[in-house]
């Protein structure tokens, strides 16, 4: 753990996989095993006693912990189960929750964060394709393994298939990621992309930070007054998506949408230029720019 | 227009007639008009009902009463993404651009629900301070607050709240409520609402998210940050898009196939763009779905950039069908936005 109260995943670290007997539950269970992750239990109430992909199923998350030691876990609970199952991971003294689950209610993800802060909990998401350390072979999430590498970059992204996206690039111009994390698609996240640059600032294996942002809220405009003020000295690498969004219209993401001229590509692209970022107009620059900035 | 005669009659002359449409800036888009006559309400009636909206045309007019009051207030409860909490804001003058004015009061909401004593301090803070006029503003405060909370919305918003000449209780001349989609399954109710755009309420039934736009490039893809991208590059170049419609992470064939069914009925969608990454999703899933929908019945031409695991076999499988295939997204958004 670093003085950002943010705690990676080590190499081999024990891992339990909340709802791991659904579709996608377990089909990732056997994604995340073949790329090198230590998945050590599962939680399904009512199916102890079972196997996925030869990984023992518990009815709670206390019985996981209790026989693993684990204190990391991945949900792929449905949402309206979701809050009583981080809630019930929390109380068993699980420290990093990586929260798949998409169209989580925004007052549960509320009550998630501060019951988070009492326990001190790191929650990644809801609504994220989780986070990947290449090095580690630790892959907590849903991304496709192939599109990442080992390396010194740091990429945080709101957005799943726009980091997968990114992440190739990176990698095919020989650019490999020291961790890439979705941030979350919803409105409120659980861990912020500011906290995950308070994160990288302190982590030696990050050489520059790649950000790939969305319209909707104001969380690059903070981060951008952040990177100011803490006088944060790596190379900042940014894309927003959704200069040619309407408003009032949710793209796709619960939190992709400009109220009144609030939560805009232009205000996002203009707050991270001004904090000396380079950011790039489409996402096939962004290795191009890392290449110039980064190569000098 | 005999509606109009007897709501100006009902509500009494001078009346105010406004729009009914999903989104905000109404007023500045001329869809608020004061009228102190039936021949003019009639005229401006008919001149609502002509205008567009935020694209949209108005459903129905409001008729009422033009009060005289002292002061119009604004009052809302709204999530606040930066502090990530809820909050209350709350204003002395109502009307539009509420937003930009200075002089609001903005208090945080405890995830368990306004304090009286907070609502107390709001109203205090715009200089409401007497007891016979704080009362009934802290009641409607706790009440839109509790609405709020109970029914999960987004934002619940009365704008303006008058506040009249005779020391009576305030009136809400308007209002405004985004639920929390998300939250609906605890609230069945709320849940049998008619969707904004029936297309997009189809589209929520089939599991992939659509937005409807005003151009005619059709663009599909795989997750809402690569469409969004995809929309920026279309409009980069020069062209405009007709929808977004995101396929959604880990689609299968039969959601490939209900999107582009729906995007063949989209009228202004002259051209496709099928932009996708896969990962997760299955490169030859989608070739599938893109393949049975373009062979069973006439659609516009489709462009697609399909990369990703397995991608050589997807493109194999599009062989000899009308789907134009190219090998980068840039290459694929020239072609279509020219129209080649």
């Amino acid at each position: 753990m670093n003085s950002s109260g943010i705690m990676l995943p080590k190499e081999g670290e024990p891992v339990i996989v909340q709802g791991i007997t659904g579709r996608y539950g377990s089909l990732h269970t056997k994604l995340m095993l073949q790329y090198g992750t230590n998945v050590a239990a599962g939680v399904t109430p009512g199916k102890a006693g079972e196997r996925v992909e030869g990984v023992p199923v518990y009815d709670r998350v206390a019985d996981a912990v209790e026989k693993t030691g684990s204190r990391c876990s991945i949900l792929f609970v449905p949402a309206p189960f979701f809050y009583s199952a981080a809630e019930e991971a929390m109380q068993a003294g699980v420290k990093l929750l990586v929260a798949i689950t998409e169209r989580v209610p925004i007052r549960d993800t509320l009550k998630m964060i501060a019951l988070a802060e009492r326990h001190g909990a790191t929650v990644v998401g809801p609504n994220t394709p989780g986070l990947i350390v290449p090095a580690r072979k630790v892959k907590l999430g849903i991304m496709p393994a192939s599109s990442f590498r080992p390396g010194r970059l740091a990429l945080f992204s709101r957005s799943g298939t726009l980091m997968y996206e990114i992440a190739n690039q990176l990698s095919t111009h020989g650019f490999g990621q020291c961790v890439a994390v979705g941030i979350g698609g919803d409105p409120i996240n659980g861990t912020t992309i500011t906290d995950f640059f308070d994160w990288a600032r302190d982590f030696e294996g990050a050489d520059a930070v790649v950000a790939v942002g969305e319209i909707g809220g104001d969380a690059e405009e903070i981060l951008a007054k952040h990177i100011v003020e803490t006088g944060f000295s790596k190379p900042v690498f940014a894309y927003i998506a959704g200069r040619a969004a309407p408003e009032e219209k949710r793209m796709g993401h619960a939190g992709a949408i400009i109220y009144g001229g609030y939560g805009t590509a232009e205000s996002k692209i203009s707050a991270l230029k001004d904090a000396g970022a380079h950011v790039g107009m489409t996402p096939m620059e962004i290795p191009l720019l890392v290449e110039r900035y980064l190569r000098k | 227009m005999e509606d109009v005669d007897d709501a100006s009659d009902w509500v009494g002359l001078p009346a105010v007639v406004k729009a009914q449409v999903l989104s905000g800036g109404r007023g500045k888009a001329g869809g608020v008009a004061i009228v102190r006559t039936k021949e003019e309400a009639r005229f401006e009636a008919a001149r609502i009902f002509g205008l567009r909206i935020g694209g949209e045309r108005p459903s129905a007019l409001l008729i009422e009463s033009a009060l005289t009051h002292l002061r119009e207030m604004y009052l809302s409860v709204s999530l606040d993404r930066g502090r990530r909490s809820f909050v209350v804001i709350a204003s002395g003058a109502g009307g539009i651009d509420v937003e930009a004015q200075a002089g609001r009061v903005i208090e945080a909401v405890p995830v368990s629900g306004l304090p009286r004593e907070t609502a107390i301090a709001v109203a205090s803070r715009l200089g409401i301070r007497d007891e016979r006029g704080q009362a009934p503003l802290v009641d409607i405060l706790l009440k839109l607050e509790r609405l709020s909370r109970e029914e999960e919305c987004e934002l619940a918003e009365i704008n303006p709240l008058a506040v009249d000449a005779a020391g009576g209780s305030p009136i809400a001349l308007d209002s405004k409520v985004v639920l929390d989609d998300n939250a609906l399954f605890r609230h069945p109710e709320l849940a049998l609402l008619p969707p904004e755009d029936p297309m997009e309420g189809e589209a929520a039934k089939e599991g992939f998210a659509f937005v409807r736009l005003d151009g005619d490039i059709a663009v599909v893809g795989n997750g809402a940050g690569l469409v969004l991208s995809t929309l920026d590059l279309v409009s980069d170049a020069g062209g405009r898009p007709a929808c977004f419609l995101d396929l959604g992470g880990g689609s299968q064939q039969d959601r490939v196939e209900a999107a582009l069914r729906l995007v063949r009925r989209l009228p202004n969608a002259r051209r496709v763009l099928v932009n996708i990454f896969g990962g997760i999703t299955r490169t030859t899933d989608v070739a599938a779905g893109v393949k049975k929908v373009v062979m069973e019945a006439p659609m516009q031409p489709v462009y697609a950039r399909i990369s990703g695991a397995e991608e050589e076999e997807a493109r194999r499988m599009l062989q000899g069908t009308p789907v134009r295939l190219y090998p980068s997204a840039p290459e694929a958004v020239e072609a279509v936005v020219g129209g080649a």
